[in-house]
């Protein structure tokens, strides 16, 4: 039996128009015209000229870029298996109402609400060799400043440190997915002389395999296209110690190298598809749901 | 077996408030540290960095707002992100409205397509962004602003709006056909009207994005009279590099209407963060 046209259709496709107007302007286009500058040479202006791959095999072998694709593998994965962990004990303890649990979470999430501009600026302060709170501590214990973001060994550490302590967004999701396991559960593991680490274990954890999966595939996604609280804090630097693929983009741009960046652009949207498909294919697959959920 | 229990108990107990402080304080004592330092001087600042000030040198707020025109700035991020609201909301809603109560072929099709936009690396596209936007000559311009982030937050408010419009029951619809409801009054009088609290959720995720969004604002604008405070902030430090108590106090007051929203409306935010994850 066929669907009867409906008779809306022409409001239909009047109400459709606005938003499919805008996403492709910003979302189909964008990733089309990226996909073909970076197979051109072209610096912005002028005609685009076919050159093959020639500005993947340049940008792979750019000690700077590849040095960018590593810092952004470690952000991936210290936000897919430190933040997200840390996020997942918080929930999980939260999950069991402790006192103040509700202010507590409500708490958590404030930084995410915070613009990243002003918690770099906030952290670049505390870093701060001179005045910062850090090196105000060390001093009190006797030791010598560190100059945290200015020095290439400690810098890494310090701006991924600042990001994966923010855990609100991830603590939310988990904790609400885990908040929804039937109570039931629990009580039987009591009846039984279950503790409450191995409740945790044998029934909190195994439940929220889904959730868990995608929060990891998230977090490895953003690391993967992680770029502000860097660009404020280090602007990459010192000596590129802190760079990542966004960042070199936008340096490529801004020297006019267009077609580089925007090759550029193409390993960054495929790295990250490659962390999203990557893991669903290793840990299974998560809940599409909330993953649409941002 | 009571006995191992309370031991276990206990130490369970202590580790548990261990973790909870800690990050209550990640959240707290740096935001508490900042609004510390806006109340100092510049002297204090460098003498006494975790002491109160002698006095709250409140004159930090008045220089931040005289010396970086931060009024101004902070009046265009007010018509960015409210004008962000205003033609997301419209556009999503329309669109939600068809995805969620009117039945064509490729509805679902669409509907997944909008939705997988939130995957897209959207900084991988500032060479897009710039040469789209100088092209159509909106280079530099205030509404530039709205329509780019109007469009970023397509995704997450088709996601949010439509899952809230599916929900209203289908009788409540029907009544207003019978009672002579076309397609523009199901939608403006009835459908939009109900899905007001989805609207809510949705529109605070906008504003909350347009006014911290930094990196488009930077690429895509140029002088005074079309930068937001965000980029007003980032430059503050560049132009009064000596003044670090100014520099808190701008930073302060550019938090200010995000927290303040978030104080009000963070059961909603919440609740909107939390509608895909309970669901699935």
């Amino acid at each position: 039996m066929r669907k009867r046209r409906n008779p809306n259709a022409v409001k239909i496709a009047l109400f459709l128009t606005p938003v499919l107007v805008l996403f492709t302007a910003f979302f189909v286009y964008p990733f089309v015209f990226t996909f073909v500058a970076s197979l051109t040479r072209w610096r912005g202006i002028g005609a685009m000229r076919f050159i093959g791959f020639a500005n993947f095999g340049k940008l792979l072998g750019d000690p700077t870029f590849r040095l960018a694709i590593r810092n952004n593998v470690i952000w991936a994965l210290a936000s897919g298996f430190v933040q997200v962990p840390l996020a997942a004990l918080v929930a999980l303890i939260l999950a069991r109402e402790p006192r103040g649990w509700k202010a507590l979470r409500t708490i958590y999430f404030l930084p995410n609400v915070i613009s990243t501009v002003a918690l770099a600026m906030v952290w670049s302060a505390l870093y701060n060799p001179q005045y910062g709170a850090f090196n105000a501590i060390r001093g009190l214990i006797g030791l010598a400043p560190r100059n945290y973001l200015g020095d290439p060994a400690t810098a890494l550490v310090s701006v991924i440190i600042q990001g994966v302590l923010y855990i609100g967004y991830f603590m939310i999701i988990i904790l609400a997915a885990a908040m929804s396991i039937p109570r039931e559960l629990y009580e039987a593991a009591e009846i039984d002389g279950a503790t409450t680490l191995q409740q945790e274990f044998r029934i909190t954890i195994p439940m929220l395999r889904g959730t868990l999966v995608t929060a990891i595939t998230l977090a490895m996604a953003y690391g993967m296209r992680h770029f502000e609280s860097t660009y404020l804090m280090t602007g990459g630097g010192p000596a590129y110690a802190t760079t990542t693929m966004g960042i070199d983009l936008f340096n490529k741009m801004d020297a006019l190298r267009y077609s580089e960046a925007s090759a550029a652009g193409v390993i960054l949207i495929l790295l990250g598809t490659l962390v999203i498909v990557g893991i669903r294919k290793a840990l299974g697959k998560g809940d599409p749901m909330a993953e649409a959920g941002q | 077996m009571r006995r191992t229990k309370g031991f276990t108990a206990v130490a369970t107990s202590i580790l548990k408030w261990a973790v909870l402080v800690f990050f209550l304080l990640v959240a707290l004592l740096p935001l508490c540290w900042l609004v510390l330092n806006s109340l100092k001087t510049n002297l204090e600042l460098q003498t006494s960095p975790f002491a109160f000030p002698a006095r709250p040198a409140f004159e930090n707020y008045a220089n931040a707002m005289a010396m970086a025109n931060l009024p101004r700035l902070f009046l265009n991020s007010i018509i960015v992100a409210v004008g962000t609201v205003f033609l997301n909301l419209l556009v999503s809603s329309m669109a939600g409205f068809v995805l969620a109560r009117e039945e064509w072929r490729g509805r679902d099709a669409v509907r997944t397509a909008l939705e997988a936009g939130v995957l897209v690396p959207i900084i991988a596209f500032m060479v897009p962004y710039f040469t789209l936007v100088t092209k159509l000559g909106l280079y530099d311009k205030l509404y530039t602003l709205i329509l780019v982030y109007a469009a970023i937050n397509i995704p997450v408010s088709i996601f949010l709006i439509t899952s809230f419009m599916r929900a209203i029951p289908k009788e409540l619809e029907e009544a207003a056909i019978i009672d002579g409801c076309g397609f523009f009054q199901r939608y403006a009088r009835v459908i939009l009207p109900l899905s007001r609290s989805g609207l809510v959720t949705a529109g605070t995720f906008c504003f909350i994005y347009a006014w911290n969004e930094f990196v488009m604002a930077m690429l895509l604008t140029s002088s005074l009279s079309s930068r937001t405070i965000q980029l007003g902030i980032r430059f503050f430090t560049s132009q009064f590099i000596t003044d670090y108590a100014g520099m808190f106090a701008a930073i302060v007051i550019s938090m200010a209407p995000s927290v303040i929203g978030y104080v009000f409306l963070h059961n909603k935010i919440i609740a909107g963060l939390t509608a895909g994850a309970v669901k699935g």
